[in-house]
């Protein structure tokens, strides 16, 4: 099956930055796949993230040198910062989570019916009245996640997810990322939780000094 | 390293605290008393209302029922600023609190509002390990360190009571060790410490007691071991 996202020779710079972020990153992405990404903090598993999702350069500036094709129609990302994806604009979790389809202009029994689905997925069905901007950080960040699938992603990339979450709510978001992956998207995990990312994952990479030190399976990688 | 310094800690306590958002509570009846200079983790899972009781030690959230006390202050009836004097709090979305242009202006900030001098600044960055991006603005850091810088900027202001939201949220042992340390040392000088965490090592780490919050109410409290 042909990469939903190819890199080769990926180098990317930000804007007035005296060095870039990655050098020389080669990488392919397969729907079916959870790919973790681990490493040293600044190793620079985030830019990765912003490349692989074509939101670097598009949206941040800076350089891309190499090769990136991409295949992926509907990229999904969840930020480290999940606060900082709310819209602004929504009063309640279930219409935070149909914004994204609502504004693709989908019908709205489909939109609803597809909130409904990923706010069970990612556990917030119990929340969808509540105003977003007075739950607690890992509601919120599974508000975020929710809304993530929502646009029903062929490639969904993470930044440390479970960051905020309880350990049972962190193992039924790992579980949730392979289930992603078996329906037919392309998953991309940057964390520091290597325990849980091993148990979910199907290749996992190590970056340090933004370069890829380490590809394989996530038995050797993340050991 | 020069020496840094840390304030004597405050009682806190809440006695019968209700409180809802909109509608239902959240909190529903919790009473805890925490002592001076004891070093307590809050814990329980997601929404279980334990951020929402500790910013009533800022004035941030008053209670609808009961009240949340610092020492003899009363936390309803004073100004969020006025609690900053006894109450150093750490967000859990660090960058609700970064705002200058570079490290050291932000955990400068504090201090200087409060009046204590700025003779801090250095030590603290120095502890945390941050001397070298002292002047780099801080969104120009990855987001745990951004938390770090966060964390110094509370140091920094030398508060009697620490509380400290999902403080090692993205850290690696390095980072963890830092802030232990530093949570450490202020525990010796008496500080009170107040750290809600998922994170079980910090947990064992830095507490001596761990209260356990579920719905909006203590289920149990008990003596940590390490």
């Amino acid at each position: 099956m042909k990469p939903i996202v190819r890199l080769r020779g990926g180098s990317f710079t930000y804007p007035g930055a005296p060095a870039p972020a990655l050098h020389g990153l080669d990488l392919e992405l397969r729907r079916g796949e959870v790919t973790a990404v681990t490493g040293p903090i600044g190793a620079g598993a985030t830019t990765l993230l912003l490349v692989a999702a074509g939101f670097a350069p598009r949206l941040t500036g800076g350089t891309l040198a190499g090769e990136r094709e991409s295949l992926a129609v509907r990229p999904g990302i969840v930020f480290a910062t999940p606060w900082t994806q709310l819209t602004g604009l929504c009063h309640t979790v279930r219409a935070e989570v149909a914004f994204g389809p609502a504004s693709h202009g989908r019908p709205r029994e489909q939109v609803l019916a597809v909130a409904d689905r990923v706010m069970g997925q990612a556990q917030v069905d119990h929340l969808a009245d509540r105003d977003p901007h007075t739950l607690s950080g890992g509601e919120l960040q599974r508000v975020i996640i929710a809304s993530a699938l929502a646009l029903e992603p062929d490639l969904l990339v993470l930044d440390d997810p479970a960051a905020e979450l309880d350990p049972a709510a962190a193992d039924a978001l790992y579980a949730l990322l392979r289930e992603v992956a078996e329906a037919g998207a392309a998953v991309l995990v940057a964390t520091p939780d290597v325990e849980r990312a091993a148990r979910v994952a199907t290749r996992a990479l190590r970056l340090e000094q933004g370069r890829v030190v380490k590809d394989g399976p996530p038995s050797e990688v993340l050991a | 390293m020069s020496a840094v310094a840390a304030a004597a800690g405050f009682p806190v306590r809440w006695e019968g605290v209700r409180f809802g958002y909109t509608g239902d509570d959240v909190l529903h009846d919790v009473s805890l008393a925490i002592g001076a200079g004891e070093s307590v983790a809050l814990v329980g899972p997601n929404g279980a209302g334990k951020t929402t009781l500790t910013r009533m030690l800022m004035g941030l959230v008053r209670p609808r029922v009961g009240r949340a006390s610092v020492g003899d202050w009363d936390a309803a009836t004073q100004r969020p600023h006025v609690m900053a004097r006894r109450v150093g709090y750490a967000f859990q979305h660090a960058d609700q609190q970064l705002f200058a242009r570079t490290v050291a202006d932000d955990v400068a900030f504090g201090p200087q509002r409060l009046g204590i001098g700025t003779d801090q600044v250095s030590a603290v960055l120095q502890e945390l390990g941050l001397s070298d991006v002292a002047g780099r603005h801080p969104y120009d850091l990855p987001a745990p360190l951004r938390k770090l810088v966060s964390l110094a900027g509370v140091f920094a202001m030398r508060p009697g009571v620490l509380v400290l939201d999902e403080p090692t949220t993205g850290f690696d042992r390095d980072l963890r060790a830092r802030v232990v340390g530093a949570l450490r040392r202020r525990t010796e000088a008496g500080a009170t410490i107040i750290a809600i965490s998922h994170d079980l090592a910090f947990v064992r780490a830095v507490a001596a007691r761990e209260v356990v919050l579920e719905q909006g109410r203590v289920v149990a409290d008990r003596r940590v071991v390490g």
